[in-house]
């Protein structure tokens, strides 16, 4: 035990040191502060609406909430296996402090726990932190008192440890089978798997049968489905049936699925434990080996300079470079899968949406629906801008002093960043809002305000996430995947939401007007050019300032840094 | 003291480390030299534990290195080419955390880093966090870090990198003085000069294969060069191949 706290207190004490020694001021400590309180309280206030909405539907309510209790937990639980997979990846076997840590007379079995914590808070804390405003609702909610609280806080460590735990168990078994000179193969592995989690996860969850009670024929035969886990063999369910048990009158063993989800967060730390004091050692060893012998692809440079051809030179040269990095860096292009999986997801939302079975016309719900789309391509569009272009400036990282001390001006740098993610987002933003139209079968005249809404939205998007990506750059970092985590990262993501909140509401009141027409006349009215038109300008403004102040402020920040007048990761 | 015994490390069909045999005894300052890419550092970490060789076995005072490794490690001190150190901790701290990780007694422990720090003139930044600190100084550190719980083989991998002329200095008076008291000193450089200053015996790896090893005129013989300096026997020993292509990862 204690050779495991000395094998932790590395991180705690560089925690401590960071805290008390300065690393961020405290106006920018109260800032973040307020806003993950602001966060905590947005969740609790839109999850305990939606509770208390399930709660207004007479005999319902609970099983309802007990449904979407399971969908989030199930959430969590493939979101915490995804990112433990990569987590544990990072703490095993390429972290920096491994030669110092294994050089040493370490005990194999007090590193494994020790990397296992840290693996699991670091990839746990989160969905904690988001966990816990939900569970606060639904204590208010459905008078959860202290004793569901006490359940909360006896599931989560178990319910967290496994999806840890078996992260790390897949880690071993993927670094030991397979070469590890393809490394990037596991990352490739790791994101297909990740993929394929959250897609089957998400359809074993079947929300849609929260709208859709009709498929069930009998209202008894619909509260009995919606009363049973969709799946009894997941943690996620078990978690579920412990705290429904003391949330809603359930005929629930809440002592049995406790020591069920016991039995298995002490099982599978175990195992791992033996899988690893069998394998880590060789596992290692071949995750050092270097690739080499990389193929070349002949195909690649004539066809990223035809690509690039419309830019002048500096800039080209830039982009060749970054888009070069990118196809050959593992932890960048790994993310694709993510987006992928997001994708899938979010048109899958739409597929199964049960347009045709609601009360209001089809068109209206068709007409809100896209214009509640716009809003989610947005955010999509944000989120993908944190992974991507938020980090264009930090990947220079250390060698960022080469640019500085080129004769080029970083305002073409910044600018090639900027058209380098601002043609994929759009295309990204573009093809969802355009499938997901199609999925909801909206007319015409929608479909082209969409698009040319979500055209407007990525190039705010863009400059936001490249320009405050340039404001708080991160040169040193250990992956790619850690720069968006960072202070700058939080305050992109704040602008980004906060930009499309606007653009949606300058939108909102002509297609609010015009839903409204729809519904009260039961036709569907083409708007005219003239409603729309005062909008449209607005959000034309609107991102002219969203790209001219960003991409500015980043740029001077830059120039500082030139000038030694600032320094960088802060 | 150190033995190795016909080690072979292989990324895929090239052999990074070809049969190698050798055996330091206790309080020898040998020096392992190679051009870059020879497969001095895979040979270090094969040493430490760190790489597992493809065949053969590695001593540290009698332990197998595979089979014991936590008895091999523990008489064994380390100060890799690219060493890595906690930035927010404090120098002190991470001299702690390592002595802790070697379980030297918490009295000793203190005995022992403020003699290092003042040793490697450190006691003064002793406080401070080591992103602070220079490059010579994390080197100084990582040097304290090695020498917290007084091993009986010092494993160094290019020691002078970044290193000033005193701090240079400094250490190689360090070695000298750790091998007149006993401890086994494995040096790997590719510094001719500093090879030839301090060590008793030197090995000339290339190409993964110790191509000559003794003192200095055993190395004057194998090279049929009797009036040279460490450099020419140096150059004339491995002056065969047309590099083919320096290998990663070694």
């Amino acid at each position: 035990m204690n050779s495991i706290l000395v094998l932790l207190s590395p991180f705690w004490f560089s925690w401590r040191n960071d805290f008390l020694r300065g690393g961020q001021p405290w106006h920018r400590r109260l800032f973040l502060l307020a806003l993950s309180a602001g966060l905590w309280l947005g969740t609790f206030i839109v999850i305990r609406r939606v509770l208390l909405y399930f709660q207004s539907v007479y005999e319902l309510g609970p099983a309802l909430a007990y449904q979407f209790l399971l969908i989030i937990l199930l959430t969590f639980f493939s979101m915490l296996l995804f990112s433990n997979l990569i987590a544990a990846l990072s703490a095993f076997f390429l972290a920096r402090d491994l030669d110092l840590v294994l050089a040493t007379p370490t005990n194999l079995n007090s590193f494994y726990y020790s990397r296992l914590i840290t693996t699991t808070l670091n990839s746990s804390w989160m969905v904690l932190f988001f966990s816990l405003p939900i569970f606060a609702a639904y204590a208010a909610v459905f008078r959860g008192g202290i004793t569901f609280y006490l359940w909360v806080a006896l599931v989560l460590p178990l319910y967290v440890i496994i999806p840890a735990s078996l992260g790390v168990l897949v880690t071993h078994l993927l670094v030991y089978i397979l070469p590890a000179r393809r490394i990037r193969n596991i990352l490739l592995f790791f994101g297909l798997f990740g993929f394929i989690a959250l897609y089957f996860l998400f359809r074993l969850s079947r929300p849609e049968q929260l709208v859709q009670p009709e498929n069930f024929g009998h209202f008894v035969q619909f509260l009995s489905a919606m009363e049973t886990p969709s799946s009894l063999f997941l943690p996620s369910s078990w978690s579920a049936d412990v705290l429904a048990g003391s949330l809603f009158q359930r005929s629930t063993d809440q002592r049995f699925f406790y020591a069920l989800l016991a039995s298995y967060a002490l099982f599978f730390p175990l195992a791992t434990s033996w899988v690893s004091s069998a394998v880590y050692l060789s596992g290692w060893s071949k995750a050092q080996e270097s690739p080499h012998g990389r193929r070349h692809l002949k195909w690649l440079d004539p066809t990223l300079e035809w690509i690039t051809r419309p830019f002048p030179e500096i800039p080209r040269a830039i982009m060749i470079k970054d888009i070069k990095t990118f196809l050959r860096d593992t932890t960048q292009w790994s993310q694709l899968f993510l987006l992928l999986a997001l994708i899938v997801v979010y048109l899958y939302n739409f597929k199964v949406l049960p347009l045709d079975r609601t009360p209001l016309p089809t068109a209206t719900l068709a007409t809100l629906v896209c214009f509640a789309n716009l809003a989610l391509a947005g955010f999509v569009l944000s989120a993908v801008a944190i992974r991507f272009a938020f980090p264009a400036v930090s990947l220079e990282g250390q060698a960022f002093w080469l640019l500085q001390t080129s004769p080029i001006s970083l305002r073409s740098m910044v600018w090639s960043k900027f058209w380098l993610n601002f043609i994929p987002l759009l295309g990204l933003g573009e093809l969802l809002v355009f499938l997901s139209n199609v999925l909801l079968r909206v007319p015409p005249w929608m479909m082209a305000l969409s698009l040319i809404t979500v055209f407007l939205m990525t190039f705010g998007i863009t400059a936001i996430g490249v320009g405050v990506g340039a404001l708080y750059p991160r040169f040193h970092f250990d992956n790619a995947a850690e720069i968006p985590t960072s202070f700058g990262g939080a305050l992109c993501m704040i602008f980004s939401v906060a930009f499309i909140g606007v653009v949606v509401m300058i939108e909102a009141w002509p297609i609010y007007l015009l839903a409204m027409e729809t519904l009260n006349t039961g036709r569907l009215i083409v708007p005219e050019f003239r409603v729309i038109a005062p909008s449209l300008a607005g959000i034309v403004a609107l991102t002219m300032v969203a790209v001219i102040v960003p991409l500015r402020l980043g740029l001077q920040r830059l120039e500082q840094l030139r000038d030694g007048r600032s320094r960088a990761d802060r | 003291m150190i033995t190795l015994a016909n080690v072979t490390k292989r990324y895929g069909a090239l052999a990074a480390v070809d049969s190698l045999d050798l055996e330091v005894p206790r309080g020898e300052l040998f020096g392992f030299l190679g051009p870059n890419g020879a497969g001095k550092t895979t040979t270090i970490r094969m040493m430490m534990g760190i790489l597992k060789p493809t065949s053969g076995q590695v001593f540290l005072g009698g332990h197998d290195v595979e089979q014991e490794p936590e008895k091999a490690k523990a008489l064994a001190g380390f100060i890799p080419d690219r060493p890595f150190i906690y930035e927010k901790l404090t120098g002190c701290e991470f001299l702690k955390f390592v002595g802790r990780l070697h379980h030297v007694e918490p009295e000793r422990l203190l005995r022992r880093i403020a003699e290092l720090l003042e040793h490697l003139e450190l006691t003064r930044w002793k406080d401070e966090l080591v992103e602070s600190y220079s490059h010579g100084m994390k080197q100084r550190l990582v040097v304290c870090g090695a020498l917290i719980h007084e091993p009986r083989i010092l494993v160094v991998d290019e020691p002078m990198v970044g290193m000033d002329p005193k701090g240079s200095r400094t250490l190689k008076d360090l070695f000298r003085t750790l091998a007149e008291k006993g401890t086994t000193v494995f040096l790997s450089t590719h510094s001719i000069s500093v090879a030839e200053e301090v060590c008793h015996r030197i090995g000339i790896i290339q190409r993964g294969r110790l191509i000559a090893c003794g003192t200095m005129a055993d190395l004057h013989s194998q090279a049929k060069n009797k009036n040279g300096n460490l450099e020419s026997v140096f150059l004339e020993l491995t002056q065969d191949p047309p590099a083919d292509a320096a290998t990663p990862g070694r």
